[in-house]
């Protein structure tokens, strides 16, 4: 069951506009995947070709190398951009209904759902009809649906949106949880801060290419590049920053100081030498810190879609 | 978890789908509603006209002066005749062409104000005279029409009987003359008694039809708008694939609206059997076996077009913009089967696919086909079904992903979702 999700050069045209352009990916069983990128990138189209909603015009993709059948298909977990159920159904109608089309016997759907509708707290309120129901409990709804058949991989698009703090962190847990059983989780998100804290792996997408992909905290380092957090101690960071310029290449525009941390500076090495950074930080006093600089993800962003 | 304990299989997803659009079309109230008054009016119209026909009108008859009660005698022999076929449904005309009527006879002593018995219609009429040729028959405002036939047949055959003995003629003679022996009617092909028209069950079969059909495809074009304006048609198609969805949905309204029409011809039959002409029954219930095999043919084939009107909407508000075509091709039929138009236009459009659904069957019950006919027709809408299925489904495809505004077919061909 512990298989992997590849997309191998997907791409994907509507009329004369590339939506997506030899996309690959992978999505790995037991993490969660984050696919980010810009309105307009070609996340949505991406998780559509990957749940047979759209067709590919070239490329596949495979669920454990075997390319992937209405079978297959049928048993992801999907949660749309656009959210919706049947309003004037039944809460517990509507999953029975949604699991039974995803091939599960009457018998399994009731049971199931009654169990989903119990772990989401919304056991009370299975025979209201859907568009009673707050917004938010909507939406916890729309979460029983694409989890009702017991998915063998999820996907989700945009899931954070529109929900509150609290329900965000019960979403990110129902995820995790999910991936911990195995299951290969992909969602996207504009929230990049929630990205980084919930992501094991990373996709990041721009006009309709992947400009990165791998696991998180490799991502974070291979786009360290050549940046060093530098503080003196008794120190202003004005005057650091004079003597820091004096050895980078880049110059005073390569010295930045570190907000909210009087004192520190980030200085970017460019082609310089980090022991001549070193030395003339040394120069100036004691170093309380001389560090690599880890980018975060919103960092890594900026610098790949341009 | 084994690998293919759960995935779903054509057949029990199409069912599932089409339970759910059964489901949801029996819990709506306007379908309950329309389907009991349509039940009542169909009992209502077989029962109420026999109920109708089949009372005799009893009218009181005042009657003033010797030949008057000579005539009112007579006329009210004349009505309470039986009618010779009492199974016949239309009562109307009795013997000889004279109507049925149960005529009680007031006598007036002279001098009593007649007219007052009139204004308090105490009476229907009254007929006054001394003699056979100077006869009045008053009414208030109007006569009625038995009475006044069944008092000018009376009085004719008496002054006739009268004029008769005044020349001397035998008893044999008069009789030849005041009740001449009429032609002997005879049909090579009758119809049996007690049968309706035939352009009469034309006119009920193509209405129901039409309304089937503007009904339940409605009902297919709304299932289908409702899911795209929800947006829950992306989690469904992502389950399945499309033409399972409208698979469904034509089986589901399919089933509808054969049961529908099953249950009001079914209302209509035992509605005339409980009121006893069986010979109407048996009339209908041979006629309805091909007109329930196009209806159905019929249904399936407009359907699949419907749920596409349906799938180029964006919001229920377009449908009435995206169906119009559909409209046209169930009104066009409708009034080419009721309206009278010549034979050999009437045999081409009953070939037609979109016509021959009424046409054929109209044909049928006016008897006017070969027995290869009607099975030509058949294959013809068949073929053109599984055509329109196939078309529809690709359009259905390209469409049903576009949520935003209205989508040319064009668009949704090319799959412009």
């Amino acid at each position: 069951m512990d298989r992997e999700l590849r997309l191998e050069g997907v791409s994907r045209s509507f009329g004369t506009h590339v939506a997506l352009d030899d996309v690959s990916f992978t999505v790995r069983p037991g993490r969660t995947t984050g696919f980010v990128g810009a309105n307009g990138a070609g996340k949505t189209t991406a998780m559509r070709i990957v749940l047979g909603v759209l067709a590919a015009d070239r490329g596949q993709v495979t669920l454990g190398g075997a390319p992937l059948t209405p079978a297959l298909r049928a048993r992801f977990g999907y949660m749309p951009e656009e959210r919706g159920l049947y309003p004037k159904m039944k809460v517990a109608d509507q999953l029975v209904y949604l699991g039974r089309v995803h091939g599960l016997d009457t018998a399994t759907a009731r049971r199931r759902t009654a169990a989903l509708l119990d772990e989401l707290g919304l056991a009370d309120r299975a025979d209201d009809v859907l568009q009673t129901l707050s917004l938010g409990n909507q939406q916890r709804v729309q979460v029983a649906a694409a989890l009702v058949h017991d998915p063998i991989m999820l996907v989700l698009d945009e899931p954070f949106s529109g929900l509150d703090p609290l329900a965000i962190d019960a979403m990110g847990a129902q995820l995790r949880e999910r991936a911990a059983a195995g299951v290969p989780v992909l969602f996207s998100s504009h929230q990049l801060e929630l990205v980084e804290r919930l992501c094991d792996d990373l996709v990041i997408i721009d006009h309709g290419r992947v400009v990165a992909a791998g696991e998180a905290g490799e991502l974070r380092a291979a786009h360290a590049g050549r940046r060093y957090r530098v503080a003196v101690r008794d120190v202003a960071a004005a005057d650091l920053a004079g003597r820091l310029a004096a050895v980078v290449p880049g110059g005073p525009d390569a010295v930045v100081p570190v907000e909210g941390d009087a004192g520190a500076v980030v200085v970017d090495l460019g082609d310089g030498d980090e022991q001549a950074v070193l030395a003339a930080a040394q120069g100036a006093g004691a170093v309380r810190e001389f560090a690599p600089v880890l980018p975060t993800l919103a960092e890594i962003f900026r610098e790949v879609v341009r | 978890m084994s690998e293919v304990d759960v995935a779903p299989r054509e057949w029990p997803t199409v069912r599932v789908v089409a339970q759910r659009e059964i489901a949801v079309k029996l819990r709506d109230k306007a379908f309950i509603w329309t389907t009991v008054l349509m039940l009542v009016l169909v009992t209502v119209a077989t029962v109420l006209p026999v109920l109708l026909t089949q009372q005799v009108p009893s009218l009181r008859l005042a009657v003033q002066g010797e030949a008057a009660e000579a005539v009112a005698e007579l006329a009210a022999e004349l009505g309470a005749r039986e009618t010779p076929d009492a199974q016949l449904p239309v009562a109307l005309i009795g013997v000889g062409g004279l109507p049925a009527a149960e005529i009680t006879t007031v006598t007036v002593e002279p001098g009593v104000d007649v007219a007052r018995l009139l204004q308090d219609e105490d009476v229907a009429a009254a007929l006054l005279g001394e003699d056979l040729d100077d006869l009045h028959l008053v009414g208030l405002r109007d006569v009625p029409g038995e009475l006044e036939t069944l008092v000018r047949a009376a009085s004719s055959e008496l002054q006739v009987a009268q004029a008769a003995a005044d020349a001397g003629l035998s008893a044999q003679e008069v009789a030849a003359l005041t009740q001449p022996e009429p032609p002997a009617l005879e049909l090579l092909e009758p119809r049996p008694e007690g049968t309706v028209p035939p352009q009469l069950l034309v006119l009920l079969f193509a209405f129901l039809f039409y309304l089937s059909v503007l009904t339940f495809g409605t009902s297919i074009a709304q299932s289908v708008v409702e899911e795209k304006q929800s947006r829950v048609v992306e989690l469904l198609v992502a389950a399945m694939p499309v033409r399972w969805l409208l698979a469904g949905k034509v089986l589901g309204n399919t089933v509808m609206a054969v049961g529908q029409v099953v249950v009001i011809v079914g209302a209509g039959l035992i509605g005339g059997m409980v009121a006893g002409q069986g010979e109407l029954v048996r009339q209908l219930a041979a006629s309805s076996g091909w007109f329930v095999l196009f209806f159905l043919l019929g249904f399936v084939m407009l359907s699949c077009l419907w749920a596409v009107g349906g799938s180029l909407a964006s919001r229920v508000e377009d449908l009435s913009s995206t169906t119009a075509l559909m409209q046209i091709l169930v009104i066009v039929p409708f009034f080419a089967a009721v309206l009278p138009i010549d034979e050999g236009t009437q045999r081409v459009l009953s070939y037609v696919p979109f016509t021959a659904p009424l046409l054929m069957p109209a044909r049928i019950v006016h008897g006017a086909v070969e027995p290869w006919e009607p099975v030509v027709a058949a294959v013809l809408v068949l073929v053109t079904a599984a055509v329109l299925v196939v078309l529809g489904a690709r359009l259905y495809a390209g469409s049903v992903l576009h949520t935003s505004g209205r989508m040319k077919a064009a668009q949704a061909w090319r799959g412009l979702g």
